[in-house]
């Protein structure tokens, strides 16, 4: 058996998993989500669901990936055979661990392409002309290969910048954890907090650049997201969309921070080292993410379009609202460059964790060498990407979304906090976290992570059966040109997840062969 | 801006800032990994 890569320093891993979980979301979904769910009230719930669903969480996920890795697994089915070694199919819910990531990773490199197309758009002035909302949208669109137009001819500009997207990424990973990941997160991290800040700097000063509109100010702008409407708070979705919120920024639920902690030692803190990653994550959250976009949009666009803007979607808010608002902007060009390559590390610090859970299986499970597991990786995500590349018109990146990196989340989540809290038994659990701690948690999370957070969990995903289960399967909302599409895109998760399922099969029969013929 | 704007944002930034302050000295007063 070969050894197992570790991390080099506790301020890698916390940059590492701070990484992973700072996302695009943190820049775009978030400042949406609360303009329109109760403004500041919205941070009521977003708090309440930190405490009690988000914190818990990482605690849980640094604790078991921990404990897995003391047995030689850095991925989720390893993990839950360790914790319950008596039942032969918890092996098989851990693939979602594996499956999840994988399936993210498909799309969120493809998009994470497009922020270094733009960096680089930015830097050449190729979009900084354009002062319109249709000709942004249309330069997007062009971008994107779902129309021919002045800007671009069709996909090709968008595929190379995703070919070396997957380079990086692929680089990143074959140099390992300490070699790739850790030192990527050690200098990204710092320059993305660099770039965020001297963003933020850029829209307190903002003042009132149109003296004609006194009232489409910077102080308004953060009113905009702000003030609060307490009625809001009335209503169930207002707490789910704060639970879900949560949950996707902190990258719980994924699998990913289980094979981040399989590094650590035994004796190593999780729950100092957990904590931090997480207040790392909402720091760049609600104070980065919630000063940039939504209050600059506000003093350039007034209090009337802000409303639909806060309402178009990531994608629009991200790629034709902001360089709309940056190229009124003296030094547009840098501005805009300094914002989506902010998205890139943001982006690359996500897709490199993405990727470790499936090479991390093939390396443990299959003890193979991790060049070997990675050009495997390299090799299936590249032919498996291309869904997303060529059919992203017809759904399937939204499908993708669904399944990979919202339903299996919440699903995951609530095995690993049943596991953790229940089969290995609370007080045994408590041990373990506490293992090597810098710090004592708080006597209450007992209780919390067993009884309040798998029933936090649960009520999401029976909200979720109740609104939402039949229109998904029976793709009611999807239009009929993309119904085949989507169909496909169903089979392909299916057989993805059958094809995981047997390598599991395959690697606990070798090791039952290899342990009955050392007796 | 109302008052009520005013305050969340201060006591939400008040939050994440002192939980983030608090961590980061706990890390770095503390020895690296084991």
């Amino acid at each position: 058996m070969k050894k197992r890569d570790s991390w080099g320093s506790r301020l890698g891993i916390i940059m590492a998993v701070a990484g992973s979980a700072i996302g695009l979301g943190n820049f775009l979904r978030f400042p949406a989500k609360a303009a329109s769910n109760g403004g500041g009230a919205f941070m009521i719930p977003y708090f309440i669901s930190l405490f009690l669903l988000g914190i818990p969480l990482m605690w849980i996920e640094w604790t078991l990936g921990r404990y897995g890795g003391g047995f030689e697994h850095g991925t989720a089915p390893g993990i839950f055979h360790s914790v319950w070694q008596k039942n032969r199919f918890i092996k098989y819910f851990g693939i979602i661990g594996i499956f999840g990531p994988l399936i993210i990773f498909i799309y969120y490199s493809y998009i994470e392409a497009w922020t270094l197309g733009y960096s680089f758009f930015a830097l050449i002035g190729k979009y900084t002309h354009i002062t319109d909302q249709a000709s942004m949208q249309s330069f997007l669109s062009g971008f994107q290969g779902l129309e021919k137009n002045q800007y671009f001819n069709g996909l090709g500009t968008a595929y190379l910048f995703f070919i070396l997207t997957f380079i990086v990424n692929i680089w990143v990973i074959y140099y390992g954890i300490k070699g790739g990941i850790e030192r990527l997160c050690k200098w990204a991290m710092p320059l993305l907090f660099i770039f965020g800040l001297i963003l933020l700097a850029r829209v307190f000063t903002l003042g009132t650049p149109d003296i004609t509109k006194p009232t489409w100010n910077i102080a308004n702008g953060f009113g905009f997201l702000w003030n609060p409407d307490f009625s809001a708070l009335k209503s169930a979705k207002v707490w789910l969309e704060a639970a879900g919120q949560i949950f996707f920024t902190l990258s719980v639920g994924i699998g990913v921070i289980l094979t981040y902690a399989s590094y650590l030692s035994k004796g190593d803190d999780v729950v100092l080292s957990g904590l931090t990653a997480a207040s790392t994550n909402e720091f760049t959250e609600v104070i980065l993410g919630g000063s940039i976009i939504i209050p600059a949009a506000f003093v350039f666009f007034g209090p009337q379009d802000i409303q639909s803007i806060a309402q178009s979607g990531v994608f629009n808010l991200g790629f034709v609202t902001m360089p709309l608002v940056l190229n009124k902007l003296p030094l547009a060009q840098i501005l805009g460059f300094f914002w989506f390559f902010l998205l890139f590390l943001a982006g690359i610090t996500s897709s490199v964790s993405l990727a470790q859970p499936a090479v991390a299986f093939l390396e443990d499970e299959f003890d193979i060498s991790r060049k070997k597991a990675v050009a495997i990786f390299a090799a299936v995500s590249f032919v498996l990407c291309h869904a997303a590349v060529l059919f992203l018109k017809n759904g399937v990146v939204d499908e993708l979304d669904f399944w990979g990196g919202t339903f299996f989340l919440v699903l995951f989540a609530t095995i690993e906090t049943i596991l953790f809290g229940w089969v290995f038994g609370i007080d045994k659990a408590w041990d373990e976290i506490h293992k090597g701690a810098d710090m004592r948690v708080p006597k209450i999370y007992k209780f919390i992570i067993k009884y309040i957070t798998p029933l936090f969990l649960m009520a999401i995903l029976g909200m979720w059966f109740w609104q939402q289960w039949l229109p998904i399967i029976f793709m009611k909302n999807v239009p009929a040109l993309n119904k085949p599409f989507i169909l496909g895109t169903r089979i392909g998760l299916m057989l993805v997840f059958l094809i995981l399922a047997i390598l599991v099969k395959i690697a606990w029969r070798k090791k039952k062969m290899l342990a009955e013929k050392m007796r | 801006m109302t008052l009520g704007g005013w305050i969340l944002l201060l006591c939400s930034w008040g939050v994440i800032l002192s939980l983030a302050a608090m961590c980061f000295i706990r890390v770095f007063s503390k020895k690296d990994m084991k």
